[in-house]
């Protein structure tokens, strides 16, 4: 990565290309965009690849509520490369490998430092503005001069973007830089989800609402702790031969399982249900199937999946009294700074699959077609190169 | 206790003694001569020395439809015994012996009893519906029309004489005085072991309780023990707050005069954020949404004790969940009977357990309606029945 490219944009603005979202739903437009300098506590970084995650797609359809907004330059899950930082940024340079993560992690509230859970006191609760700590001050304007809103902190359709070091992880540059990618949100998700949320251990038996890149990085969690039964659960059979490769041992078609619900065939399968269930779609309705999928006295069930409708979480409560436990979690419990690093550890020692999850790799410009593949089923992680 | 040859009178046959039957819903208890026969393998006879009277005796007196109305029936499952006689393959218990009977089975033998996750019996805990454990709807009472009487919790102690089935059954050591051992057989063992085992509350952790019954101050003593650093107590009542100060509580909410304010909303102000902890104890769905809410966003743990009669699902926000909250149900506060009730007994013995300030009022046994009544309307807490000597 040549210095002295990075070093005559520093303090101005870069002109760059980015594939903005300006109506709900229609393909994105790749267009001349400014990206100012980072201000203090910021970051600017050149983004080399990005992959396209549902949640993208979500808010790319979402055309009404406060949290549409437009134009804005979608793209959460990437890896990059310092440009220039900030003033007050500290244990970050230009030319570092990093990963932009829309979970923050800020080290300095009550919930950073406690072990007992990712969330982020002073940042979490806030995900409307567009910077973290300026509010809804954008750093992106189109050709026109008029602002585009950013998108989870992050932005990565971009050539170029500003990231709040809340929300940065430094990382090896040993590792593919698209293989890093996958790790700023949905594997590291799933993988989460089962080390640090479930805590799966050796023996124990765990059942996977929903087979995208999320759940079949849960399964891969529950494989590497030794799990001896991991049933997958989607209605695109497609996903059970490649759900092979990350541990899976069963699989279930609810579209084929007739009168009998899925917890019912989950039950029979385990004699009386499952240690762990994870739902990894977004439905109030598959959530309670995957609560009552567990067993009586001990099972524990984690939603990790967004509800679509915001539709409230109903549960059978002698389900509940007995001894079910049920929690939530978002980006698998981990803490950016402190996890990602141990799981890209994890891929270098070659005790992680990362590789299986990217199905296709496109340039950036094809973009529109990422999204047709992903919403059409036919892909799990389509990687897209920035050009060089 | 003496071990004269009046146990060994009866062993083997029926006994015929007193006991306090349900015959309709809602209507008083009536004192009847029943028999009881003798146990058969693997159960155990008792002799009730005293018992208590729990809410859920009261739920169950009034259901009138449903699997779970059964009548004619004895109820109670709070008490304390003694060993009359024992069945067939029953080790561990012999004439003599201090007892408690529990709702909750432990079995030792099953896959979750072996577990230490959990305090679920596999073999037993999914059927509360049968009379006798081992022996499915077969009875163990009559009344003296020979009509069969219906157990209940598989305790049936308000009644002189109980056969019980050992998977329901605790030795515990003589030297606690037998009233306050009766409480640690439901109740208040229920409260401590959610704190303790379920929670796992820590020092210097927040809780708040909703529902200052006896399973909610237990909780509350139970904090106190683990040295919580604030435990907030909501209830209706104002007159448990000042009960509840001797469990522990350092302050309290009446719904009623939050105004427009939710419960929740208050709890957060008063805690900068949520509790760590929050627990019903009632069984009202929308008081758990509020409990639920209570607690600090991403890391917030809820643990369900009560339970509503009409089984009313819960309902949860989906995002309030995503974010990182736990909530998990429990019976019997997570304890294994035979391994934790013991435990608590000691910490009684030590005086490190208050059991004493539970006890609001002593009737005999005759006067079971009074005790329905004082309970009912609010106006005690436990109220022991003492068996005649």
């Amino acid at each position: 990565m040549d210095k002295t490219s990075f070093s005559s944009n520093e303090g101005k603005p870069i002109r760059c290309k980015a594939a903005i979202c300006r109506k709900a739903g229609e393909a994105l437009v790749i267009e001349d965009i400014h990206v100012d300098p980072p201000q203090a506590y910021e970051v600017r970084i050149k983004i080399l690849c990005t992959s396209l995650c549902h949640t993208d797609l979500t808010f790319w359809k979402l055309d009404f509520g406060p949290i549409s907004r437009f134009p804005r330059i979608l793209g959460h899950e990437a890896v990059g490369v310092v440009e220039s930082i900030g003033e007050n940024v500290e244990g970050f340079k230009q030319g570092d490998v990093v990963l932009p993560v829309f979970h923050p992690y800020c080290e300095e509230c009550k919930d950073c430092k406690s072990s007992k859970t990712n969330w982020c006191d002073r940042y979490a609760e806030d995900f409307i503005s567009n910077t973290r700590r300026y509010g809804m001050a954008s750093r992106f304007k189109d050709s026109s001069g008029e602002v585009i809103h950013h998108f989870l902190f992050v932005s990565s359709f971009s050539e170029y973007t500003v990231v709040d070091i809340a929300h940065l992880v430094k990382i090896s540059p040993e590792i593919p830089v698209d293989k890093a990618a996958l790790l700023s949100c949905g594997v590291s998700t799933g993988i989460g989800a089962a080390w640090k949320v479930a805590n799966v251990e050796e023996g124990s038996t765990v059942a996977v609402f929903g087979l995208g890149a999320v759940g079949l990085a849960v399964a891969e969690g529950a494989r590497l702790r030794g799990a001896a039964k991991i049933i997958g659960i989607d209605t695109n059979p497609d996903k059970f031969e490649l759900g092979k490769k990350f541990g899976f041992t069963d699989f279930i078609n609810p579209t084929l399982c007739g009168e009998k619900k899925i917890s019912e065939v989950v039950k029979e399968m385990t004699e009386g249900g499952v240690d762990y269930s994870f739902e990894c779609v977004g439905l109030a309705s598959l959530l309670n199937e995957a609560f009552i999928s567990t067993r009586m006295g001990t099972g524990k069930t984690v939603m990790l999946g967004m509800e679509k409708h915001a539709a409230p979480i109903s549960l059978g409560s002698f389900d509940l009294l007995r001894g079910r436990n049920i929690c939530g979690s978002l980006f698998g419990g981990l803490k950016s700074k402190l996890d990602i690093p141990i799981l890209v550890d994890h891929y270098l020692k070659k005790e992680l699959n990362l590789d299986s999850f990217i199905t296709h790799e496109l340039t950036f410009k094809e973009i529109n077609k990422a999204f047709a593949l992903l919403e059409e089923g036919k892909s799990l992680r389509c990687i897209l190169w920035m050009d060089k | 206790m003496e071990k004269t040859s009046m146990f060994s009178i009866h062993e083997g046959k029926p006994i015929r003694c007193k006991a306090a039957v349900s015959r309709k819903p809602g209507e008083a208890l009536v004192i009847e001569e029943i028999h009881v026969d003798p146990p058969q393998a693997y159960e155990v006879r008792i002799k009730i020395i005293c018992t208590s009277l729990c809410h859920t005796d009261v739920s169950f007196s009034k259901i009138d439809s449903g699997p779970l109305a059964r009548f004619p029936r004895i109820l109670g499952h709070e008490a304390v015994g003694v060993i009359e006689s024992i069945g067939e393959h029953v080790n561990g218990f012999q004439q003599g012996d201090i007892v408690l009977p529990v709702f909750h089975p432990h079995c030792e033998e099953c896959r979750d009893c072996k577990s230490s996750k959990s305090n679920w019996c596999a073999r037993f805990a999914d059927d509360f519906l049968s009379n006798t454990r081992r022996y499915g709807m077969t009875s163990r009472f009559k009344d003296s029309f020979g009509e069969d009487i219906y157990h209940f919790l598989f305790v049936s102690s308000f009644s002189e004489y109980t056969v019980v089935d050992i998977a329901h059954l605790v030795k515990i050591s003589p030297d606690i005085p037998v009233d306050k051992a009766a409480l640690l057989s439901c109740g208040v063992s229920t409260g401590i072991g959610a704190a303790w085992k379920v929670a796992n509350v820590e020092k210097g952790s927040t809780v708040a309780v909703f529902g200052l019954g006896a399973v909610g101050l237990a909780v509350g003593e139970g904090a106190r023990l683990r040295g919580a650093g604030k435990i907030i107590g909501v209830d209706l009542n104002p007159e448990k707050f000042e009960l509840g100060k001797k469990f522990g509580f350092t302050s309290f909410i009446n719904p009623t005069l939050c105004g427009e304010k939710k419960i929740s909303e208050v709890i957060k102000e008063m805690t900068g954020g949520g509790v760590d902890y929050s627990f019903e104890c009632v069984g009202l769905p929308s008081l758990l949404t509020e409990a639920f809410s209570s607690t600090r966003t991403g890391s917030g743990k809820t643990v369900v004790l009560g339970i509503d009669k009409h089984l009313t699902p819960v309902s949860l926000g989906s995002f309030d969940l995503l974010r990182g909250r736990h909530v998990c149900g429990s019976l019997f506060g997570g304890l294994k009977p035979k391994l934790d009730i013991p435990i608590l007994v000691d910490h009684y013995l030590k005086k490190e357990l208050n059991l004493d300030s539970f006890i609001t009022h002593e009737l005999k046994f005759e006067e079971i309606n009074k005790a329905f009544d004082l309970l009912v309307q609010g106006k005690s807490l436990r109220c022991i029945l003492w068996m005649n000597k």
